[in-house]
């Protein structure tokens, strides 16, 4: 670290800027990951600045809180068994009628049928394969890393998420290693990417069986109960379990598919009644369970809907909420309840999506890139 | 001294003085938007001319142009948002001008407005381009240019912008 930034005053002091390094910082921390990757080799205090970690973390702050979501992507995985990995800009999505879709450079080789998306926070996406290999990603930067076996069974349910206090990114993995009966049976493991290593959390809790994916807020994970239940969360950061209440979803004995997800900065419930219509609950105070507020029902088309979905869903900066169902994304607009469809060209038969953000994050040091670094930075000096 | 004959709040004036020597006189509500020359009036260093050795005549109209359009009284947001469009469709030299001049004056709006204008225009520009525009001479040799280039060669493909504007 010391001998880094000993490197960059040097070449700061040698080269001939009219313009100061704070403001090249600023005007780059504004450019899409592919532009930065290509300015690299403009100059050597350039390339200094553009890997630092330092600046990755500067460019993702401005990059998450841009309004009109220039830098977030959408990630698509198409139907297997011609499983495939796309992406499309969000902001195209939300305001554009016609969005193309590319294809990721899916990192992998062939063929490894189940992939699922875990998650994805600071612009890593974090990918299960045969429910049992776990893959950390960062498609912009199109850097990967195999997370080592967990050895936990047969996952029911996991989530991936960002622990401040420790500055670490951690897998959780929920599995039956004993019995379906119980989830007193069912182990938990934690994956923590500082040290690379699974090991098992202790403190058990009981319930219902969760749904697959946890949604990650305030450096929680939290997961719901596909049907009426609660919601359960995990402190990444002190690795302690914790329950809230769901909304009051109304009475009657009708059946409810829930999903969990995050809008703005917001714990949410897309509650799916199927052939019927959904409702988008949003936890307006985080922890307030009085403060579930229904933002809005949508009633389904003619056409059944014959199955319950996940939906990611974000808010655009005029109030919009996008959200997929299908194979079909479609813009809410709550203040005369009308749904635009949104076409996506190149997309296939999606059958799950996420959105992550472009960002050059990559904290996973290894020999080989340590000692890339030390090079270059020999030969910079 | 002026006499305040209703109840208006007494309008006091600054002069600001560009490296060409050229005078502008502004109003001091208006003005002190840059968080540097709001430190001077606190400081009582404003009663006579505020020479701005850093900012040339033509980034200084430019400068207070931006001020006095974003001055919290004057101008609705709709006429705001317009006024930026048209600002940042200057060319990349001036508004590299105008960012330098918004860093010494201290004013965070009209920095990120400038530094991201400049991110858009750079963005699908070839680093030849980007070397020109920011008078950059590369310090690499062939070799380590080709290196670099080789490990994201995604990232040079597609119909990239070679102009300088």
């Amino acid at each position: 670290m010391e001998s880094e930034a000993q490197v960059s005053s040097i070449s700061m002091e040698e080269s001939s800027f009219e313009i100061p390094i704070e403001l090249i910082t600023e005007i780059l921390s504004r450019l899409p990951v592919k532009s930065l990757l290509r300015f690299r080799c403009v100059s050597k205090s350039w390339l200094c600045l553009i890997s630092s970690p330092e600046f990755a973390y500067t460019h993702l702050n401005i990059a998450a809180n841009s309004k009109e979501y220039t830098q977030h992507s959408v990630i698509l995985k198409s139907c297997p068994p011609d499983f495939k990995l796309k992406n499309c800009s969000l902001s195209s999505l939300l305001y554009d009628s016609v969005t193309e879709a590319f294809d990721l450079g899916y990192p992998m080789k062939k063929p490894w049928g189940y992939v699922r998306i875990v998650g994805s926070v600071n612009g890593l996406v974090c990918l299960v394969i045969e429910r049992k290999y776990f893959l950390l990603w960062n498609p912009s930067i199109r850097k990967f890393k195999k997370l080592p076996d967990p050895r936990g069974g047969y996952y029911i349910m996991y989530g991936f998420g960002y622990d401040e206090l420790h500055d670490d990114y951690k897998v959780v993995v929920i599995s039956d290693r004993l019995s379906y009966n119980g989830l007193d049976h069912v182990g938990v493991r934690i994956y923590s990417l500082k040290s690379n290593s699974w090991r098992n959390i202790r403190e058990r809790w009981s319930g219902k069986l969760p749904s697959m994916w946890g949604a990650f807020l305030n450096g929680k994970l939290h997961w719901t109960a596909l049907t009426r239940s609660g919601i359960f969360y995990i402190d990444l950061a002190d690795e302690k379990w914790g329950k809230m209440k769901q909304p009051c979803f109304g009475k009657g004995d009708f059946d409810i598919w829930l999903c969990m997800g995050v809008l703005g900065s917001d714990l949410s419930l897309f509650c799916n009644i199927p052939k019927t219509r959904a409702e988008m609950w949003v936890m307006k105070e985080y922890g307030v369970e009085e403060s579930w507020t229904k933002m809005f029902t949508v009633n389904w088309p003619d056409d059944p809907v014959e199955y319950a979905f996940c939906p990611p869903f974000c808010m655009s900066n005029k109030g919009e909420i996008s959200f997929w169902f299908g194979s079909t994304f479609m813009i809410y607009n709550p203040k005369d309840s009308s749904i635009r469809y949104r076409e996506v060209t190149n997309r296939g038969v999606i059958y799950e999506a996420d959105i992550y953000i472009e960002s050059l994050v990559w904290p996973v040091f290894t020999k080989q890139t340590r000692m890339q670094q030390q090079r270059r930075l020999k030969k910079l000096r | 001294m002026a006499e305040a004959s209703s109840s208006i709040t007494e309008k006091f004036f600054l002069t600001l003085k560009s490296s060409d020597g050229d005078e502008f006189v502004l109003e001091e509500s208006i003005a002190i938007q840059s968080i540097t020359i709001k430190n001077m009036v606190e400081d009582g260093c404003s009663s006579s001319v505020i020479p701005l050795s850093k900012v040339d005549t033509e980034t200084l109209i430019k400068v207070i142009e931006y001020m006095k359009m974003h001055s919290s009284t004057s101008s609705n947001e709709e006429e705001i948002e317009n006024f930026d469009k048209k600002f940042v469709s200057n060319s990349i030299n001036t508004i590299l001008n105008i960012l330098e001049a918004a860093n010494f004056l201290d004013i965070n709006n009209l920095l990120e407005l400038c530094a991201e204008a400049v991110a858009n225009r750079i963005k699908n520009k070839t680093p030849e381009a980007v070397r020109k525009i920011f008078n950059i001479t590369s310090d690499f040799t062939p070799e380590e240019e080709a290196e670099i280039r080789n490990e994201t060669p995604w990232a040079f493909e597609g119909n990239l912008d070679h102009s300088l504007d």
